[in-house]
């Protein structure tokens, strides 16, 4: 009886959804709107996650599911049913488009610096021993400039906290000085950190060969050897940083910062410091289908979702009065103009990028 | 106004896609699976792909959902009666087969309400962190599960290496590994707790003032991230582990696990041994456990097992374990390793289950779900829109990097098991009565053969080096009490030595559990005294009937309790097998601090590896 009942159920169930499929079809094609799927970095999980970008989006006739994963785990990910992928920068993202057979250019709608994050008494020792440039009244220092050559210098020797000047104050200033980065060979931000660090100890030159690689090797397994496990998403690091989890200094996309404090939150004791060399991580959005394009162009180029990744941290390409004005605020903390602090360190090529990164990581 | 749009909006938008979720989903739900009568649609068909995520006329979601609720109450209606084809591998629609680590048990509430926002359910299956990230690693876990929730996935990114296991992870809770201390030890101490080191904590201890409970490292997560921190803090480290950090830290680990009094293969299982010692003389002073397993026993609101592990036991809570009130919880200053829990989706794993994976995480990281799971669970939420729940210190806190090499990170839990841990005394009591037929008594001899492991077994898949190991086999009384100590070198011999004693197990004869137990009690008694150690001490009992000569279970009661307390706080592990009974193996396990292992439901090999960690 049981069985019986449950298949006039199973026939009814068939009905309903058929006619909920239709039905559902026919609503969808009236109002016209496309969901694209893609794969992101976690970094850009907040924007496209956010009510008023969907709300924007289904405005213009999309609606968006995304999942995240690190920037350099995307080639290796079975990307059937998705629209476009969106890395964070150029070099994961040409691989992508390489390994897909993307026609057409890829689309950058925003790019955004790479810093490093403290709290004042880790920002302060490294100032008091050279390392950093702060910036505001005493006290109060929101933002400084990281030198890059001597800190990693210090921190290739294996520099301890315990061996600056003025860290015996702060119990929690110990262990290798290092900045906390993702897994470089998973997500974008962790290799660029290495690009960075390989192109200053090259003498500020591009690391474009194998012999440059060899050269710049033993930094980087160090830098990476400290961390231990590292992470894969941008954002857990970030998360565990502002509330006061893990190691004193680290890895950021200047994005997360800038959306936390455009929402109005605050860091305690926090200083955001811009290394004098940096990487621009250029967030690389790679259409894998037609409506994959149509999205990425509308990020592009549309005033209100261009204002909305403002309002999530992000600069704009060609939108440096966007972003400055969204920030004007924020100046404790945030630089509105980069052009003459902070030099852009160029970023290998993909296959140069995969090299430094899986050496940082060999045993031997 | 705008406010009220969108609200109205969103209210609408999370009605129609409840709505095409459960469309989507239940048609081919538990019930229909199988059926030859349904056409096997693919669920992704079902969902429109165009679907709209908003702007639906509230008329249409309104229906459709109404529609859908009225189909999925006639649906489960029919559940009951079409469970005999199913093969348990597949994954039914709209839910998530997930191994998960089995304190996640107590989410089941926030799980609850997870499937009535989503309608997705999670179909659990509890696993130790460690095994579980063997379980994916090998392959294993591919076709069986969709998604694997464990306590960190650093392990098990060290074991997969290059071999991409996990399409994406979140992160939905946290909890470091904390020290809960009793008042009384804290005074005695002098302890400020927010000044506590672990060098503090191994003084305490070597010196004698704190004895203290850690579950096992090579089963559970909580120890290993004991284990690192402490490595850490003693060698001196100044960044991640390596092999040079683990062989500085060996002497004074040593002298620190020698103070060691409770061990367990599982955080939650070690609280409520705790809490019974609580009650006892002498008691143990403190507890390594996540912060939230602390605060829940602090606070009375630690729930318990149903005395009962193994394979399939889906962990049913019961009424809380008593409280321990006066425990303070310290977090070392000199760094914790904190547990992200990231609910991590495996590679292998179907469009259906991304979706519903999407849909729940999504769910899961809201401020609604953040608050009811920190303030259920005394975990940390991870969404900074919400505060951690009352209690949960919001210092900054130092992490310590998890060793960045496998290497690394096995000879830490090789030096562990086989050198810097106390060592263990393990009594195994087996039934060898005439109802151990031949197919009973081959399973018993190859689950105790795969314990004299072989020359690669994997770390705590045999006998630790150091452990004395006695087989008892009985019947009518003990048949023969064969004992071997394993050596640290050379230990290969020891180990053909109690293979030979397993090949040699004969069956016949009456089943006399409880004079057998007292036998081992008895063993253990004249063990320890003339030995003049301090050993983990454990009785495993595997009988497959019920006692049907020699003392009655109220004599074995009268016999227990005229113990003295050391040898009161020796464990039975009572393993439920053939057909012994259920109620007589809990009472045993309930009356000595063990717990019953079912290799009814699950397997007898598997029963015997999961009580190593209790010994």
């Amino acid at each position: 009886m049981k069985r019986i009942l449950g298949i006039v159920l199973a026939f009814a169930l068939i009905g309903g959804v058929i006619t909920a499929v239709v039905l559902g079809r026919d609503d969808s094609e009236a109002s016209g709107t496309t969901t694209v799927r893609g794969v992101i970095g976690s970094e850009k999980a907040d924007f496209l996650n956010d009510p008023e970008v969907l709300d924007a989006l289904a405005d213009r006739g999309f609606a968006v599911e995304t999942e995240s994963s690190g920037s350099w785990d995307m080639k290796d990910m079975d990307l059937k049913g998705a629209d476009f992928a969106f890395p964070g920068s150029a070099a994961p993202a040409d691989a992508l488009g390489r390994a897909h057979r993307v026609q057409g250019s890829p689309l950058r709608p925003f790019y955004s610096p790479l810093v490093v994050l403290a709290r004042r008494p880790a920002a302060k020792t490294l100032a008091a021993n050279g390392y950093v440039k702060l910036t505001g009244p005493a006290g109060r220092e929101g933002s400084g400039t990281l030198r890059m050559d001597p800190f990693l210098k210090a921190a290739g020797k294996d520099t301890t906290w315990q061996e600056l000047k003025g860290s015996g104050e702060y119990a929690e200033l110990k262990g290798t000085l290092s900045i906390t980065s993702t897994d470089p060979l998973a997500s974008n931000s962790g290799a660029l950190y290495l690009a960075t660090a390989a192109y200053v100890a090259n003498g500020n030159r591009l690391v474009s060969d194998a012999e440059g690689v060899a050269a710049v090797t033993p930094l980087t397994r160090k830098l990476t050897a400290v961390q231990g496990r590292q992470n894969v998403n941008s954002e857990d690091l970030f998360r565990d940083f502002t509330v006061g989890v893990g190691t004193p200094l680290v890895l950021a996309y200047e994005s997360q910062i800038a959306a936390l404090l455009i929402r109005g939150d605050t860091v305690p004791d926090l200083v955001v410091l811009y290394p004098d060399t940096t990487v621009f991580s250029d967030h690389t959005l790679v259409p894998l289908t037609e409506q994959g394009r149509k999205f990425g162009e509308l990020l592009q180029r549309d005033p209100t979702l261009r204002g909305l990744a403002v309002r999530h941290g992000f600069r704009p390409v060609g939108g440096s009065a966007e972003f400055a004005a969204a920030t004007a605020k924020h100046g404790t903390y945030l630089r509105q103009k980069l052009t003459g602090t902070v030099q852009q360190a160029p970023v290998p090529t993909a296959e140069v990028m995969r090299e430094i990164t899986s050496r940082s990581r060999a045993q031997k | 106004m705008r406010r009220t749009t969108r609200r109205l909006a969103a209210h609408r938008s999370a009605i129609h896609r409840l709505a095409a979720r459960l469309l989507a989903v239940r048609p081919f739900g538990p019930g229909a699976r199988g059926r030859a009568a349904l056409p096997a649609t693919e669920p992704a068909a079902a969902t429109p792909r165009t679907g709209p995520r908003r702007r639906t006329p509230r008329s249409l979601s309104t229906t459709a959902a109404v529609l859908a609720l009225a189909l999925t109450a006639g649906c489960s209606s029919s559940d009951g009666g079409s469970d005999d084809d199913d093969n348990g591998k597949r994954r039914a629609p709209g839910t998530l087969r997930v191994l998960a680590s089995s304190e996640l048990s107590d989410l089941s509430s926030v799980l609850k309400d997870a499937e009535r926002a989503t309608g997705v359910k999670i179909e659990p299956t509890w696993t130790g962190t460690l095994d579980g990230a063997q379980t994916v690693a090998s392959g294993r876990a591919d076709g069986t599960y969709d998604a694997v929730w464990l306590a960190s996935n650093d392990y098990l990114r060290l074991l997969t290496g290059e071999q991409k296991k996990i399409r994406t992870e979140t992160p939905i809770v946290s909890s470091p590994v904390a020290l809960g201390v009793r008042e009384g030890a804290v005074k005695r101490l002098g302890w400020e707790p927010g000044r506590v080191t672990w060098s503090d904590v191994h003084k305490a201890v070597t010196d004698g003032k704190l004895t203290y409970g850690m579950t096992d490292p090579v089963r559970s997560n909580s120890g290993y991230s004991a284990l690192i921190a402490l490595t850490s803090a003693l060698s001196g480290a100044q960044s991640a582990l390596t092999d040079a950090d683990v062989r500085a830290a060996s002497p004074k680990l040593r002298e620190f696990f020698a103070g060691q009094k409770l061990t367990s293969g599982s955080s939650g299982w070690l609280a409520e041994a705790f809490a019974r010692r609580a009650g006892q003389r002498p008691p143990v002073d403190a507890l390594i456990n996540y912060e939230s397993v602390l605060l829940s026993l602090q606070r009375g609101k630690l729930l318990g097992h149903d005395g009962e592990r193994g394979a399939d036991s889906d962990t049913a809570t019961t009424e809380p374990v008593a409280g321990i009130g006066d425990l303070t919880v310290i977090r070392p200053t000199d760094g914790v390793v904190t547990a992200d829990y990231p609910l991590s989706l495996l590679t292998s794993a179907d469009q259906g289950a991304r979706d519903s994976y999407a849909s729940l995480t999504r769910y899961l990281r809201s401020p609604e779900a953040q608050r009811a799971l920190t303030r259920e669970t005394f975990r940390r939420p991870v969404n900074s829109s919400v505060p951690p729940t009352d209690g949960i210190a919001r210092e900054p806190r130092r992490e310590l990097p998890f060793p960045g090499s496998r290497d690394v990170a096995d000879r830490l839990l090789d030096s562990y098991e086989n050198e810097l841990r106390r060592p263990s005394r393990t009594v195994y009591v087996l039934d060898t009565s005439g109802s151990m037929d031949e197919e009973r008594l081959g399973r018993l001899k190859a689950a105790l053969r795969k314990l004299t492991g072989s020359d690669d077994s994997a770390t705590g898949k045999r006998f630790r080096d150091r452990e004395e190991v006695t087989l008892m086999p009985f019947s009518d009384q003990v048949k023969e009490v064969n004992t071997h100590t394993v050596p640290e070198r050379e230990p290969a011999r020891a180990l053909d030595l109690i293979r030979a004693d397993v090949d040699g197990l004969v069956a016949g004869g009456d089943t006399a559990i409880y004079s057998s137990l007292q036998e081992a009690y008895r063993h253990l008694g004249e063990r320890a005294s003339k030995a003049g150690d301090d050993r983990f001490t454990s009785i495993v009992l595997m009988t497959d009937g019920e006692n049907t000569t020699g003392a009655k279970a109220g004599d074995f009661d009268a016999f227990y309790r005229g113990l003295s307390g050391d040898q009161r706080s020796v464990p039975v592990f009572p393993i439920l097998f053939g057909d012994s009974d259920r109620t007589e193996l809990e009472h045993i396990a309930d009356l000595t601090g063990g717990q019953l292992f079912d290799a009814v439901e699950g397997s007898l090999d598997g029963a015997f590896e999961e009580i190593r960690g209790y010994q």
